[in-house]
C-alpha cells in the first residue's frame, strides 16, 4: 500500500469512528432539538441580575 | 520599566509619569534584545507603534485621556484583521486572511488608548497546540528554551511573559489561548460564546472561536476583556446582553462561593505535580472561604467527538481553498488535520451541533445546580520539549495534540467562560497552569475567584529568566 492510500485509509477510519460515536450518542435527541439551541442554553443559564 | 503590569503602566502613563513613547521603546527594545530566539512576532510595526505613542502623547498633554489603555503598547494574533498590516495566519502567505472591517476587539483596545505594536505569530491557521511554525519560527517557551509555548496563540503567550508586550489577544478554539497562557505562565481568558465579537479575525471553527485577553495579572485581563466585551452587529453570534463590570467585581470577597474539584477525567491521566498544584489551590480556595467539594461531571470524552466533528468540518470548509490549490504550503500535521473535515458527512456534523445543544444544557442544569465555579488543569503536564513532540508520524503527532488540549477543548463546545491562571511551577521551573470555569456569562465570577487565588499567591510576580 502506498503512503497516500494509508493515510487516506487512516482518515477514513478516524472519521468513522467519530461518526459512530456521535450517532449512537445522538440516537435518542428529542426531534426538537437543533443545533441553534446551543446559544438559547447558554442565555437561559446566564445569572440573573 | 517592562517589569510592570498593563494596569502599572496605564496608572504611570494617566499620572505623566511615564510617556506612551518611553513605554513603546521599552517594548522595541526588548523586542530588539529577545525576539531572535522567541520568534513572538511576525510582523513589528515599529514606526507605526512610535508614531501612535507620540500622538498619545500629545493628546494628555492637552487633556485628552482616550480611555483606560492610553498609551499602553499591545500586539494582536496574526490572524486579526489591523488596519494596514498584513495578516498571515500563521501561513506562508503574508495576506492570508483580509476583511472589510479591522478585528473589532483591536478596534476597540485601540479607541480605549492601546498602542499597536505588532501582529504576533502562532501555529498555521491555528490548528496546533504546541506553538510551532515551518515559515515564522516555533516560538520558544520563555521559561525554559526549546520547550512547548503552547498554541496556537503562542506567540502572544511569549510576548506577554517576556514582557515584550503588555498584553495580547489570542483566539481560543479548543485550548489556544488557555494553552500558552499556562505554558508561559499568564492569564488568559475564553470569554463565554458571544460575549466577545469574532469580526475582523479569521474564522477556525464559527461554533467553537472564541477571541480573548492574554495578559500578566487577572486584573490586566478582566480590564481587557471588559473594553472587548459586548454586541457587536458585524458578528451575528455576539449577544446583545449588557456587559458586567468586571473590575468591580474583582474586589467581592470569595468567600462563600461554591467551588467544585472533578471527580472524573480532568484530574485522571495528569501529571503528579500537576495534580498535586490544583489540588493545593482548591485548598487555597478553601482558606479564603470558598466551599470546595469534589464533583462528579457529565462525560467529557463525548465532549471531545463533539469537537472534532465540528472543528474539523467547520475548518475544512473555511480553507478548503488552500487545502486543495496548495496543500505544499501547510505543514504536514495541519493537512492532515484539515483533510479530516472533507470526509465528515453533513448527517454527522448536523448530529453534532444538535448533541452539543442537549450536552451544554444537562451540564449547566446538572453542575450549576450544585455549584458555583469548576476548576481543572489546564495543561495534562509541564510544557515538553518541542522537539519530542513535534517528531515521528504524522497521524502520532495528531494524537499528541489531541492529548494536550483535552482539558480545555470540552469548555469550548460548552462554550463557558474560563480563566487560565498560573498555579506553580514542575521540578526544573516550568509553568503549571489552573482552570477556573463558570456559568454562561459570569465572567465575574471567575475572575472574582482568580483575583482572590491571585492575591494568596505569587506565582503571578514571577518572571521568566530570559
Amino acid at each position: 500500500m502506498s503512503e497516500p492510500d494509508a493515510s487516506r485509509r487512516q482518515v477514513q477510519g478516524d472519521v468513522a469512528a467519530l461518526a459512530g460515536t456521535i450517532e449512537r450518542a445522538a440516537g435518542d435527541l428529542a426531534i426538537a432539538e437543533e443545533p441553534s439551541n446551543f446559544a438559547a442554553v447558554l442565555e437561559a443559564g446566564a445569572p440573573r441580575d | 520599566m517592562t517589569d510592570l503590569t498593563l494596569t502599572e503602566l496605564a496608572v504611570a502613563i494617566a499620572a505623566r509619569k511615564i510617556s506612551a513613547v518611553e513605554a513603546t521603546r521599552a517594548c522595541l527594545d526588548r523586542i530588539a534584545a529577545l525576539d531572535r530566539r522567541l520568534h513572538a512576532f511576525i510582523t513589528l510595526d515599529a514606526d507605526g507603534a512610535l508614531a501612535r505613542a507620540h500622538a498619545l502623547d500629545a493628546d494628555l498633554a492637552a487633556g485628552r485621556r482616550r480611555g483606560p489603555l492610553h498609551g499602553v503598547p499591545l500586539a494582536y494574533k496574526d490572524l486579526c484583521h489591523v488596519r494596514g498590516l498584513a495578516t498571515s495566519c500563521g501561513t506562508k502567505t503574508a495576506e492570508y486572511f483580509t476583511s472589510q472591517t479591522e478585528c473589532t476587539a483591536v478596534a476597540r483596545l485601540s479607541a480605549a488608548g492601546a498602542v499597536t505594536l505588532g501582529k504576533l505569530n502562532m501555529t498555521e491557521l491555528a490548528l496546533g497546540p504546541f506553538g510551532d511554525n515551518p515559515h515564522h519560527g516555533n516560538v520558544d517557551n520563555p521559561w525554559k528554551s526549546g520547550h512547548v509555548s503552547g498554541g496556537s496563540s503562542s506567540g502572544s503567550g511569549a510576548a506577554v511573559a517576556a514582557g515584550l508586550a503588555f498584553g495580547a489577544l489570542g483566539s481560543d478554539t479548543g485550548g489556544s489561548i488557555r494553552l500558552p497562557s499556562a505554558c508561559c505562565g499568564i492569564v488568559g481568558i475564553k470569554p463565554t460564546y458571544g460575549r466577545v465579537s469574532r469580526a475582523g479575525a479569521m474564522p477556525l471553527s464559527w461554533s467553537l472561536d472564541h477571541l480573548g485577553p492574554m495578559a500578566r495579572t487577572v486584573r490586566d485581563a478582566a480590564l481587557m476583556l471588559e473594553l472587548i466585551a459586548g454586541h457587536d452587529p458585524h458578528d451575528a453570534t455576539s449577544s446583545p446582553r449588557p456587559v458586567t463590570a468586571l473590575l468591580a467585581a474583582l474586589e467581592r470577597s470569595p468567600a462563600g462561593l461554591r467551588v467544585a474539584l472533578p471527580e472524573n477525567y480532568y484530574l485522571e491521566g495528569v501529571t503528579p505535580e500537576v495534580r498535586a498544584v490544583v489540588e493545593t489551590a482548591a485548598r487555597v480556595l478553601a482558606s479564603l472561604g470558598a466551599q470546595v467539594q469534589t464533583l462528579r461531571l457529565p462525560d467529557p470524552a463525548m465532549l471531545n467527538d463533539v469537537a472534532n466533528i465540528l472543528a474539523r468540518s467547520e475548518s475544512a470548509a473555511i480553507h478548503t481553498r488552500v487545502l486543495r490549490e496548495r496543500p505544499h504550503e501547510l505543514g504536514a500535521a495541519v493537512r492532515s488535520r484539515l483533510e479530516v473535515g472533507l470526509h465528515v458527512s453533513a448527517h454527522d456534523y448536523l448530529q453534532a451541533g444538535r448533541l452539543r445543544a442537549r450536552l451544554t444544557r444537562e451540564f449547566v442544569a446538572e453542575v450549576f445546580a450544585e455549584v458555583d465555579v469548576l476548576l481543572a488543569p489546564t495543561i495534562p503536564e509541564a510544557p515538553p520539549a518541542l522537539e519530542a513532540v513535534t517528531a515521528g508520524p504524522v497521524d502520532e503527532i495528531v494524537r499528541r495534540m489531541g492529548r494536550f488540549s483535552r482539558l480545555t477543548r470540552p469548555f469550548n463546545v460548552l462554550g463557558l467562560p474560563v480563566v487560565a491562571l498560573p498555579c506553580g511551577v514542575s521540578a526544573d521551573g516550568r509553568p503549571l497552569g489552573l482552570q477556573i470555569v463558570g456559568r454562561p456569562f459570569d465572567e465575574a465570577t471567575i475572575l472574582r475567584l482568580a483575583y482572590a487565588y491571585e492575591q494568596a499567591t505569587d506565582w503571578h510576580q514571577r518572571r521568566p529568566g530570559v
